[in-house]
């Protein structure tokens, strides 16, 4: 046990599980609330296509995929705001759209990058000192914006309209609240992979609501089960041999079910 | 003191017309019905008034302010209950966190609430008498009981208007009527202007000083005994009217002697 904490990879590997977990379960809550999972979803597509044009073009992969999953919400967040076309319909063109894209930048590389892979399906033991800056900086702007305008960002949660017609930036604030999303996402590529992140972000939040009527509870449920499975499923990779996003999402989604089973909202799951 | 001025306002929802040429003063003080079928455009009445729907023709303006330039220490007087249904009841708040919510404007961004606010929260909270239900998740309340918390989270505002839509949708007849009591109770109490959105004439012809008929034009605007005609509301609800008067008190009835 404590001989693993000696490696260095493996000291980084908790470090960084701990914070994407503590980001990814905080932001989830919101995401859980504001019914945004779709959206959230086409998201890490996007992120994952910036990966790959960052391989191909030789750039940090990772600020790509910010670059990509910024543009992707904020378009997305004005098609649907303007009434141009539904949110569902919008993300799901940018869904298939990114992906394509990926495809086409894999394609475009004359050879077989295995590392590109580790952010389809996530590797946590990889991660190098630099995915380790910018998992750090990017956690520290996330879990600032959520503590700074925590009380705005719970109100238009609670209902958007009242919120703008109380004179709460509401607009703005929803842009802020889908950069956040988009930021929390390429913080836990590495960690669980484009396609298995949204469990990170989801489940801990989804298991938390199943728990309690509080607010100030849901967010420390979430964050509970969010850390625990994030640093629970590095441990299972380590001591089983297999990829952390895989076992990663399985604890999480073990927690989930335990929590259905517990609920005392039993019977009202089909609202969430 | 006129405080909204409504002037050939006209609001399109892709290019359908949901109201054209509604013109209408509001004075300081007056209790206002508005009355129309479903979909004749009072929702979006009151949201233009809100600023947040902005007119494709004429103006609304409240406080001497086009209503979609308001900023927010005039928001914040101007109170409003939306329709209900809205909300959802598994959402994981509390009565005092939802009523808390109508002071976060004026606390203003990056500050939190003071034990200032906490007071006006509880002195809110006992005016719709719900003060006993602080602690209480709101989705565990009943419709009545939600709606007068969203009421104390209007008056924790401090408005000089309210604005309330279809406050008593959903709830049971005997609380519609405490409901409409409530908010009758505070319009003379609190000196408050109040537009009252409601498809029940009935439920409110006792009460309000005004009543405003409206489904996307403004049909008639006045006392209530001087709007409601037979004529008139036949072609707003497209169906057989009847005005009655019983005991003192007038009636409406449409078509198939459904009171509407
Ligand atoms: N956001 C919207 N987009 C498109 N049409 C809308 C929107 N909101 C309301 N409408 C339409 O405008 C009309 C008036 O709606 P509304 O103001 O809600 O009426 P009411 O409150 O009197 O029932 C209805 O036909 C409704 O379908
Ligand atoms: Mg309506």
């Amino acid at each position: 046990m404590f001989e693993m904490l000696s490696y260095e990879f493996m000291q980084r590997a908790l470090i960084a599980s701990v914070i994407i977990g503590l980001v990814c379960s905080i932001i989830g809550v919101f995401v859980i609330l504001r019914n945004l999972t779709f959206i959230g979803a086409g998201t890490s597509h996007a992120a994952f296509a910036g990966v790959t044009l960052g391989y191909l073009i030789n750039q940090n992969p990772l600020s790509l995929a910010v670059l990509f999953s910024l543009i992707t919400v904020w378009v997305v967040g004005f098609l649907s705001r303007r009434g141009h076309l539904k949110l569902d319909a919008s993300v799901g063109i940018f869904y298939s759209l990114t992906m394509a894209l990926a495809v086409l930048f894999i394609g475009l590389m004359k050879v077989y990058n295995a590392e590109v892979y580790g952010y389809l399906f996530g590797s946590i033991l990889s991660v190098t000192q630099s995915d380790m800056l910018i998992i750090l900086v990017l956690g520290f702007i996330v879990l600032s914006l959520v503590y700074l305008f925590f009380k705005e960002f719970h109100f238009i949660t609670f209902d958007e309209e009242m919120a703008k017609a109380s004179g709460i930036a509401a607009d703005w604030l929803s842009f802020l609240m889908l950069t956040m999303i988009a930021l929390t996402i390429v913080i836990s590529l590495k960690s669980v992979g484009a396609i298995l992140v949204f469990a990170l972000i989801v489940t801990p939040a989804a298991a938390a609501y199943q728990l309690t009527y509080s607010m100030i509870r849901m967010f420390s449920y979430s964050i509970v089960i969010g850390i625990g499975s994030s640093v629970g499923g590095v441990f299972l990779s380590y001591w089983l041999d297999l990829p952390s996003g895989a076992t990663t999402v399985l604890f999480v989604s073990a927690i989930f079910f335990l929590s259905v089973i517990f609920s005392p909202k039993r019977g009202r799951l089909t609202s969430i | 003191m006129k405080i909204i001025e409504v002037k050939k306002l006209g609001v399109k929802y892709g290019g359908i017309g949901v109201l054209s040429g509604l013109s209408f003063d509001i004075e300081e003080g007056d209790y206002i019905g508005i009355i129309g079928p479903n979909g004749s455009g009072k929702t979006t009445l009151l949201k233009s008034i809100l600023g947040i729907v902005r007119p494709d023709n004429g103006s609304v303006r409240i406080f001497d302010c086009a209503c979609h330039k308001l900023r927010c220490h005039h928001k914040a007087k101007i109170g409003y209950i939306p329709q209900k249904g809205q909300i959802d009841p598994n959402f994981p708040v509390t009565v005092r966190e939802t009523v808390m919510m109508g002071r976060y404007s004026s606390i203003g961004l990056l500050r939190r609430p003071t034990g200032r606010d906490m007071d006006l929260v509880i002195d809110a909270l006992r005016e719709v008498g719900m003060e006993g239900y602080i602690a209480a998740p709101l989705g565990h309340l009943s419709g009545g009981q939600q709606q007068r918390v969203l009421i104390a989270r209007a008056l924790v505002q401090q408005p000089e208007v309210l604005l309330m839509d279809e406050p008593t949708t959903g709830i049971d007849t005997p609380t519609q009527h405490s409901i409409i009591k409530l908010i009758s109770n505070l319009q003379k109490d609190l000196a408050l202007t109040v537009l009252l959105v409601t498809h029940d004439i009935n439920m409110i012809i006792p009460y309000v000083d005004m009543m405003a008929l409206i489904n996307t034009k403004l049909y008639a605007v006045g006392k209530p005994s001087e709007v409601l005609h037979e004529k008139t509301l036949t072609e707003i609800y497209g169906k057989q009217v009847i005005v009655t008067t019983k005991e003192g008190g007038t009636y409406v009835i449409v078509g198939d002697y459904h009171y509407v």
